[in-house]
């Protein structure tokens, strides 16, 4: 008897293996679709390092579902490699079914919790398949500790062995086949395989190599006449693999700040309208939240069909804020903004439809290098009588500071006449580029419009080339970002810092003369920029400026790399598309929340766009004002 | 509606642009471009022209717009342009070009001369272009909102107003798809312009009242001690007020219920 229920198992482990494998070739050609990607077959181990380490970091910011999924996911591989082990190859040692035993117990008990979970499921999760996979994991698992114990028992089970046999076979046959069949059918399994594939061929390597934060958007190549990504068959076969990792947890939905405010975009409904296009069909099996505002639209997908129009509608593309807070949270590594400004690409370098203002803005950037049309001689003008010099050829400053865009708008002035002032009064040598300085083509790029991104990079690399500093500071995080990361690869390297990281070093080293301050200070929150915090990891410079001044900062609920956006990010306010909520007024909901007086910042665009909010609301001042209140003058 | 078989030839030349000074497209000739594009419905039946001097990438903005090939005839920057352009579109049924152009050449005369050269009538400032079997109609712009139907027989040529059809949105792609062909050189008199200093016409400004501007807002609105001409309602109900206020409107014929 137990011989016989070994046999099948070694016959039902062969036929499960053979049927993954089929799966995984069928999936694979639907991943093949996608262009040539230059990755290579050697990263696959790296798969282990990047599962304990990079995904694992994310995971385990949710402790409950990270228990449950640690259970379930190692007691199922180890179930899963003991029986390839005993019955695959035909051993059948006493002592591995003990070791099976085990495991499978283990995953009894996360499958248990995956369950418990799934009871009263957060809105976010997509119910549908998903729902059953409780079911399938627990009869997995209770298949699997019956034949272990099976195995173990000999003859004591007596009669009833037969039966037991049978209904452990059924177990592991009905629970496996949601391994097994996942894959090549797209069932909710299917980011067991693709998940790991995914971590090995991840599009973007370099997340994985130390403390570098993979954030730079990657250039085309124009002259190739390479405009992005109109079908899913123009993207990368790795991309496609990335869409089919995703397990539809909802981390993204739940941190959007377009789908917080009512537009039309869902995230993760994002990435399975791209799996719907790569597979081809209109995604019925998907049973999660849809774009807000499009509940119930059918729509057709096919791998060499236009996605934009079809697909999406093209404001979903153009909701996005590219905060990345989906990228940050997302436990599989999946790279949605990667995937928006793709697409955004195609329809800014093709057909030119960008909504809004949008249109209006990269116009100006084309003809006046700067985003609202002005003349660049009037960027310095707020500093005419602050006697910071116009660096000229030949001559040689420490600091140069670059204004950005922010230089035009009167309120952010203020800021920059203050951050002037703290840096002459911590006797730095500072200087300004003047009339020559053009924009660094920040909301050209996040626009899609590459080719304005790149002569204006390459403008502003010819620029720099001419002058003689050590160092660039600049309060404007876009413009740090687009320097710091974007321009390396297109060959131009600077030593760039923003001004939180200069102010906060010039206040430790105790180089601002700060008068002693006997007023009570207003209770103060932080509002951290996206492209500071998420984008470059720098959330900590602002906090010790804050501490250089005295300053106790009330935390927002959402800070630090969790920060929400402020609804500027990646052209947001120029193509503003409606929806039911304006991104900004959410944040200052935040901001009241935590009952404090006055919001710091530390950009231009977030100080416009809460500076926007209308009604009785907390100060908005800049980092820079702060410190300057304290100057000892 | 469009006659399958229309050859438009839409004449354009680049802008300086006002904050920059760089090259550029001009509203109007970027309308005309959209328009022509509309009406010629394929690249093969429409010609896009420009005379002059400047050099190709002043000319890629048009590209960008959607014209597929732009033709440059070039001349000396003070060359009389009409004959020339005339003699390169004569087989045109429908010659479009912006009201005026951003610079060079095309001024607000070329538009004459040129229906002149080709013994066309010319029909101005349109704001929108309707092909009816052999004639043209057209919707013209006239100043505070005016508008005026004008029709003549093919050949004709239009000026268009910047406000006319969108132009199409840049984009690159169609930008380097495009094509500047140049052809050869001609000879060219040059225009017969006379410059002579243009005289300072001062018109000052004359202040109707010379009171300050507070003195007048304080005449204009209403205060209770009844000096002023405005009215103060404090009596009476939300409606009787309401309708002190619609008689307001009534009389002044801000409003005509």
């Amino acid at each position: 008897m137990t011989f016989t229920l070994a046999y099948a198992l070694t016959g039902l482990f062969w036929l499960g293996a053979a049927l993954l494998s089929l799966g995984l070739v069928r999936r694979a050609a639907l991943w093949r679709q996608g262009r040539a990607a230059p990755v290579a077959l050697g990263r696959l181990i790296t798969i282990p390092k990047r599962y304990f380490v990079d995904l694992h970091h994310v995971v385990a910011r949710d402790p409950f579902i990270a228990k449950a999924h640690v259970a379930v996911a190692g007691g199922a591989v180890a179930v899963l490699a003991l029986a390839a082990l005993n019955y695959g190859l035909m051993l059948y040692l006493p002592a591995l079914d003990a070791l099976m035993l085990l495991a499978a117990l283990l995953m009894l008990a996360g499958a248990m919790l995956v369950r418990a979970r799934r009871k009263a499921p957060p809105a976010r999760l997509s119910k549908g398949a998903w729902n059953r996979l409780p079911k399938s994991l627990l009869l997995f698992s209770i298949g699997g500790a019956l034949a272990a114990l099976l195995a173990l028992s000999g003859d004591a089970f007596g009669t009833a062995a037969q039966g037991l046999a049978l209904l452990a076979l059924a177990g592991l046959a009905l629970g496996g086949a949601e391994l097994a069949l996942g894959i090549g059918l797209g069932g909710p399994m299917k980011h067991a395989v693709a998940g790991l594939l995914h971590l090995a061929f991840h599009p973007r390597q370099d997340r994985f190599s130390g403390d570098k934060r993979s954030t730079d958007l990657k250039p085309l190549d124009l002259a190739a006449k390479d405009y992005g990504v109109e079908k899913p068959s123009d993207f990368a076969w790795n991309r496609l693999l990335s869409f089919d990792a995703c397990v539809q947890c909802g981390k993204c939905e739940a941190a959007c700040p377009a789908y917080a405010a009512g537009q039309p975009l869902n995230p993760k409904k994002l990435i399975q309208d791209m799996v719907t296009g790569m597979a081809a069909g209109s995604g019925p099996a998907y049973a999660g939240n849809p774009h807000p505002g499009q509940a119930g639209k059918v729509r057709q997908g096919d791998p060499h069909q236009p996605i934009v129009g079809g697909l999406l509608d093209p404001e979903t593309l153009w909701s996005c804020t590219t905060c990345r807070a989906c990228v940050e949270e997302c436990p599989m590594l999946i790279e949605h903004v990667d995937t928006v400004v793709s697409l955004r690409r195609h329809v800014t370098l093709t057909r030119g439809e960008v909504p809004g203002k949008g249109r209006e803005a990269l116009a100006n950037l084309r003809d006046t290098d700067t985003v609202g049309g002005y003349p660049l001689a009037a960027r310095y003008h707020w500093a005419i009588d602050l006697n910071v010099p116009v660096l000229l050829p030949g001559e040689h400053t420490d600091w140069l500071l670059m204004a950005g865009e922010g230089a035009f708008d009167m309120r952010y002035q203020r800021a920059l006449r203050a951050l002037v002032k703290v840096l002459k009064a911590a006797g730095l040598k500072v200087a300004v580029l003047g009339e020559v300085e053009p924009d660094c083509g920040d909301l050209a790029r996040r626009l899609g419009d590459e080719a304005t991104f790149q002569q204006l990079a390459g403008k502003m690399m010819d620029t720099l080339g001419r002058y003689r500093f050590n160092r660039i500071v600049t309060p404007d995080p876009h413009l740090f970002h687009c320097l710091k990361n974007e321009y390396p690869v297109l060959g131009g390297r600077y030593d760039v810092e923003h001004h939180s990281q200069v102010l906060a070093d010039l206040l430790e080293r105790g180089a601002v003369p700060l008068k002693a301050d006997a007023a009570p200070l207003p209770a103060t929150t932080y509002h951290d920029p996206c492209y500071l915090g998420r984008y470059n990891g720098e959330t900590d410079a602002p906090r010790r400026v804050f501490k250089g001044i005295g300053i106790k900062v009330v935390e927002m609920e959402r800070s630090g790399r969790k920060g929400r956006c402020c609804g500027w990010g990646g052209g947001a306010s120029f193509t503003d598309i409606p929806g039911e909520r304006r991104i900004p007024d959410m944040r200052m909901d935040d901001i009241r929340a935590t009952g404090a007086e006055q919001v710091a910042v530390a950009c231009p665009n977030c100080t416009a766009m809460l500076e926007g909010v209308v009604g009785p609301r907390p100060e908005v001042v800049e980092l820079a004002e702060l410190v300057a209140a304290r100057l000892a003058v | 509606m469009s006659t399958p078989m229309l050859k438009v030839a839409v004449l354009v030349a680049p802008a300086i642009h006002p904050v920059s000074g760089r090259p550029c497209t001009h509203p109007a000739d970027s309308a005309a471009l959209a328009l022509g594009l509309k009406l010629a419905g394929s690249s093969e039946r429409l010609t896009v022209l420009y005379a002059g001097a400047a050099a190709d990438e002043a000319l890629a903005g048009y590209l960008a717009q959607g014209a597929s090939c732009v033709t440059v005839l070039p001349t000396a920057e003070d060359a009389d342009i009409a004959p020339l352009l005339a003699a390169q579109i004569a087989d045109a049924e429908l010659v479009l070009c912006g009201t005026r152009a951003g610079g060079g050449q095309g001024s607000a005369l070329l538009p004459y001369q040129l229906a002149e050269e080709l013994e066309a009538p010319l029909l101005p400032d349109a704001l929108s272009v309707a092909i009816k079997g052999g004639s043209v109609e057209i919707e013209q712009f006239l100043p505070k909102g005016q508008r005026r139907s004008l029709a003549a027989a093919l050949p004709v040529v239009v000026t268009v107003h910047e406000r006319a059809t969108p132009a199409l949105p840049y984009s690159h792609a169609r930008k380097e798809a495009g094509k500047v062909r140049r052809l050869m050189p001609v000879a060219a008199k040059a225009a017969e312009w006379r410059y002579e200093p243009g005289g300072r016409r001062a018109r000052p400004l004359v202040a109707a009242s010379r009171a300050s501007g507070h003195e007048r807002m304080l005449g204009a609105i209403a205060a209770d001690d009844g000096k002023t001409t405005g009215l103060v309602v404090k009596q009476g109900d939300p409606v009787e007020k309401a309708q002190v206020l619609l008689d307001y409107l009534r009389d002044h014929q801000l409003v005509d219920f």
